[in-house]
């Protein structure tokens, strides 16, 4: 009865309409992992902060696209393909070669009533020749269902009925060269020699299936290091279909010779999944009654410190220190729980309510990791009672809390559990490994068996061993086409390639706070698979500020292939370190440049741009420059390459404080490569300092 | 018919073991608002913070006898309901909490706040929606607080209007509540909803839906 009394009511619904966050559905992805039909691209692109994974298959050409929409007009996509190749000469055929591309897209004008969307794009930028090509593109939508595509292509684009370049003023395409370098920028091939006229449809029939025709000026022709793919005709035909928003899988048929399938699979920065978060609800807030004593029973104090330990726990937060004077409470921590420390603030200030006497008016929230403080931000008890649920509680709370450096450690009183100083763990791991000099790529899964001993909170020895269950097959090294250059990474493939257990690292970390504002860190040991030794570290990073300095110096030798614990296989030790900057751009831009030694004894700088979502996904690029020459490094002349890491809070609405990263780099050669050691400073640091705190502040009072 | 019954005795144990205070939460087995409670009320009465003391169990009776401590939630987005009881009092605002730790925060009968839900209402300023129902009728000005999918808050401004739709009373349990009902109409550029109020001879909202966020959908209030 109740219930129809309701029903009446409950067909009134919540409207919330953001018309610029409509999905834009019919976008279609092509075979490359961009807006395209299949194989020739169209002037579209997707909705702002959206991150695409396609792979693509037809016989003899496998690709692995990851597609990033940085602005609202470029689209960025790196690219891991397997190919088979013409040799040179063109009767021989190099099976499944491994490649890398960068590709680039614009668009230059949106689609109006009567105007068609304009973009232009370049596919390959790092690559002369290969797969190089340049195009203009123009897209109208005609009814809600149909797309007219209309281009020009150049490079490999115009191996079809290519004609003479209507961009008159720009001269012959140079002719590609295997000996070239690879990585440089080919602008002196862009939208130079032939071009050819391209065009298509995509007709989307219902929400899930759609076919899309195109004209493609693609030829494959045979010549050498190009794809060895043969066509019969022009025409690619297709079927797509979108299980949901943001799944695309494409048959098709490709120049009458062969089929091909593909998939992507999108998801938008913007668009949580996980909406605002699943966690539990927080304990609120418990205001004093009465007008705040002067001070408090001290011997109160040992039980105080037992119940907010016991509390904390209960919010993963691990009580590891406590100071009480008469008006403050200092309480050092570790977040165990939540991916912004913002968030797990908030829990503890509002426990910190439940159990502390009124007449502590201020807490002083100290999160550690590592066993050392990282901040300190002071917050108004009065502030928590007055703002709790109200409008613009977090923005107001902000504007009068404090952000500085973490207290003196002595004067805490001790609060770590009791816990075995030994604690171990197993799991599965997977590496895919792209270092081979030889352009192949190395899949590693197994076992990881891990054990820690924490001697004191700030030392603690820790190692790993692996135990592959992939068994690589032992080829023959490479020839060496470096020679004069140690092989600090080209080497790798064939690091732990036995079949046996392997000792990943074994390491003694000490962490400390040898100033104000200053951080260090000693690693001592077998740090990484191919090198051990000595890696120290010291960071100065105000907790209020946007930038922080560094500075690590190493001495490592390079490590046995077998793994183990011997240093005799290649008797090279080098001394290596960068000094680094780091900032904080503001608008979701951070910024790191690092000049120094690196592994091989090469000087140069490393500069890395990251686009940082406040709700934790990054999409980042970086390229490193040393003094070896072209000719010394070979393929891969300067480093660069991509990473993206998304907090596994995004997709669940949990809590967890683990990401999924990976990153995809050109082929690297053994310049500009850097050691690579756990827990580098400014990574531990900098989620407890005011920037990253600030980013994630909206949390504080979830 | 097997399924059925067990479920509900799946239910009807869940709630038994929540108002004990003795239910894991999360796969973390992290304690619920009512064990954090208990371990901070306990630890002020100068006891050894472990043992949970149970708070009261929410049988009808006891609801029934205990008029204003417990509310009656229907998360009906969410395809559940929750029997809660205060957790905090901060002002005129109290905070109440069940077994599956969600909370919501009322002021007067109205949701200022919720937390455990897909979209939270991060906060809210209500005062006028009250006075409105308290005149019979009028205007009101709602700011509501959310926290969007890059965890900065988002909020709207709402532009209301309440309304008396008249007598209307409802039964519940055995008692007829003699209420009047009211309807509040909001909008925003991005956000309308209608809430329903029935308010008893006392002035008091005894029975009410409410919206939270266009995720969270809305919640039928039963104040006891």
């Amino acid at each position: 009865m109740t219930k129809a009394r309701f029903a009446t009511t409950s067909v009134i619904a919540l409207m919330a309409g953001i018309a610029a966050q409509a999905q834009q559905s019919d976008l279609n992805y092509g075979f490359n992992g961009m807006p395209g039909m299949i194989d020739m691209p169209t002037a579209q692109s997707p909705a702002e902060g959206t991150l695409a994974g396609s792979l693509a298959y037809q016989e003899g050409y496998f690709r692995a696209t990851f597609t990033y929409q940085l602005t609202d007009r470029a689209t960025l996509a790196a690219r891991y393909s397997v190919v088979d190749l013409y040799g040179n000469p063109t009767s021989t055929i190099l099976d499944g070669e491994f490649e890398r591309s960068f590709d680039l897209h614009y668009r230059l004008l949106d689609e109006s009533a009567y105007l068609p969307a304009l973009a232009f794009g370049l596919r390959d930028v790092f690559t002369p020749g290969r797969f190089a090509s340049e195009y203009v593109v123009a897209t109208k939508t005609i009814g809600d269902n149909l797309t007219v595509t209309a281009g020009l292509g150049w490079g490999a684009m115009a191996t079809r009925d290519g004609f003479d370049n209507p961009l008159s003023g720009l001269g012959a395409r140079p002719v590609f060269d295997d000996a070239d370098p690879e990585g440089q920028l080919a602008s002196d091939y862009w939208f130079r020699g032939d071009a050819a006229a391209f065009g298509g449809l995509t007709y989307q029939i219902n929400d899930r299936w759609g076919v899309v025709a195109e004209y493609a000026t693609i030829a494959y022709p045979e010549q050498p290091f190009s794809p060895a793919l043969e066509t019969d005709t022009p025409y690619n035909l297709g079927v797509t279909y979108r299980p949901n928003d943001s799944v695309q899988l494409s048959f098709a048929s490709l120049s009458g010779r062969s089929v091909g399938v593909s998939g992507t699979f999108s998801l938008n920065a913007n668009n949580r999944p996980g909406r605002s978060g699943s966690e539990t609800a927080p304990t609120p807030v418990k205001v004093r009654d009465v007008q705040a004593a002067q001070s408090w029973n001290r011997a109160t104090e040992p039980g105080l410190r037992a119940a907010t330990a016991q509390l904390l726990q209960m919010e993963g937060q691990t009580l590891t220190g406590l100071e009480m004077t008469d008006t403050t409470v200092r309480v050092r921590y570790v977040n165990g729980r939540y991916r912004s420390q913002a968030q797990a603030m908030g829990r503890v200030a509002r426990l910190l309510t439940q159990v502390m006497p009124d007449s502590i008016d201020t807490f002083i929230l100290e999160p550690e990791a590592r066993g050392i403080g990282l901040s300190a931000v002071t917050i108004a008890r009065s502030d928590i009672e007055r703002l709790e649920n109200r409008p613009a509680a977090a923005e107001t709370l902000l504007a009068s809390t404090g952000f500085g450096d973490a207290g003196p450690a002595d004067s805490l009183a001790d609060a770590r559990p009791e816990q075995d100083a030994f604690q171990w763990g197993f799991g599965p791991y997977l590496t895919i490994n792209p270092f081979g000099g030889d352009g192949s790529i190395a899949v590693s899964a197994g076992l990881s068996l891990r054990g820690v001993y924490q001697i004191t909170p700030q030392l603690i020895a820790s190692g790993t061993i692996l135990q592959s269950v992939l068994k690589a097959d032992k080829r023959d090294p490479a020839p060496d086409s470096t020679p004069d250059i140690q092989n600090v990474r080209t080497d790798s493939q064939f690091y732990g390639d036995d079949g046996v257990p392997v000792l990943q690292t074994l390491t003694l970390n000490h962490y400390g706070r040898p100033g104000t504002d200053l951080y260090s860190r000693v690693s001592l040991g077998y740090l990484e698979s191919m090198f051990g030794g000595l890696s120290s570290e010291v960071l100065w990073k105000p907790a209020d500020s946007a930038f922080g300095l560094g500075v690590e110096l190493n001495y490592v030798a390079q490590r046995d292939t077998d793994m183990l614990l011997g240093f005799d296989e290649y008797d090279y030790d080098v001394l290596t370190g960068h000094l680094s900057a780091y900032y904080d751009l503001g608008n979701g831009y951070h910024t790191q440049l690092d000049v120094g030694r690196y592994l091989a004894g090469d000087w140069g700088a490393t500069l890395s741009i990251d686009r940082e979502y406040d709700n934790g996904i990054r999409v980042g690029a970086y390229v490193t420059q040393t003094d070896i020459s072209y000719e010394d490094f070979g393929d891969g002349s300067y480093n660069k390459g991509v990473r993206v890491s998304i907090p596994q809070d995004f997709f669940s609405g949990g809590t967890s404080r683990g990401t999924y990263a990976t990153q995809i780099r050109t082929r690297s050669g053994d310049g500009g490569a850097r050691l690579s050691v756990d827990g580098r400073l400014y990574d531990v640091v900098r989620d407890a300092h005011e920037a990253d705190l600030t980013d994630t502040w909206g949390r504080f009072w979830r | 018919m097997g399924a059925v019954l067990a479920m509900n005795v799946i239910r009807q144990s869940a709630l038994v073991l929540a108002a004990l205070g003795l239910m894991s939460c999360g796969p973390l087995g992290q304690g619920g608002i009512a064990a954090q409670l208990a371990t901070a009320a306990s630890t002020l009465a100068g006891r050894t913070p472990v043992a949970v003391p149970p708070p009261p169990l929410a049988t009808e009776e006891q609801i029934a006898a205990n008029p204003g401590q417990f509310v009656r939630v229907n998360f009906r987005d969410l395809g559940r309901w929750d029997t809660m009881v205060v957790a905090g009092t901060n002002g005129p605002r109290e905070t109440w909490i069940g077994s599956a730790n969600l909370s919501v925060t009322t002021e007067n009968g109205i949701v200022v706040a919720t937390r455990g839900m897909p979209r939270d209402l991060m906060g809210a300023e209500t005062a006028q929606t009250w006075a409105a129902i308290r005149a019979g009728g009028g205007t009101a000005e709602r700011r509501h607080d959310f926290l969007d999918n890059l965890d900065q808050i988002s909020e709207r401004l709402l532009q209301c209007s309440i309304a008396s739709m008249g007598p209307d009373p409802f039964e519940r349990g055995e008692v007829t509540q003699n209420t009047t009902r009211f309807e509040e109409k909001c909008v925003s550029d991005q956000l309308q909803f209608t809430n329903v109020y029935w308010v008893n001879q006392q002035g008091q909202v005894v029975r009410s839906l409410q919206a939270v966020s266009p995720d969270a959908g809305y919640l039928q209030i039963d104040v006891f």
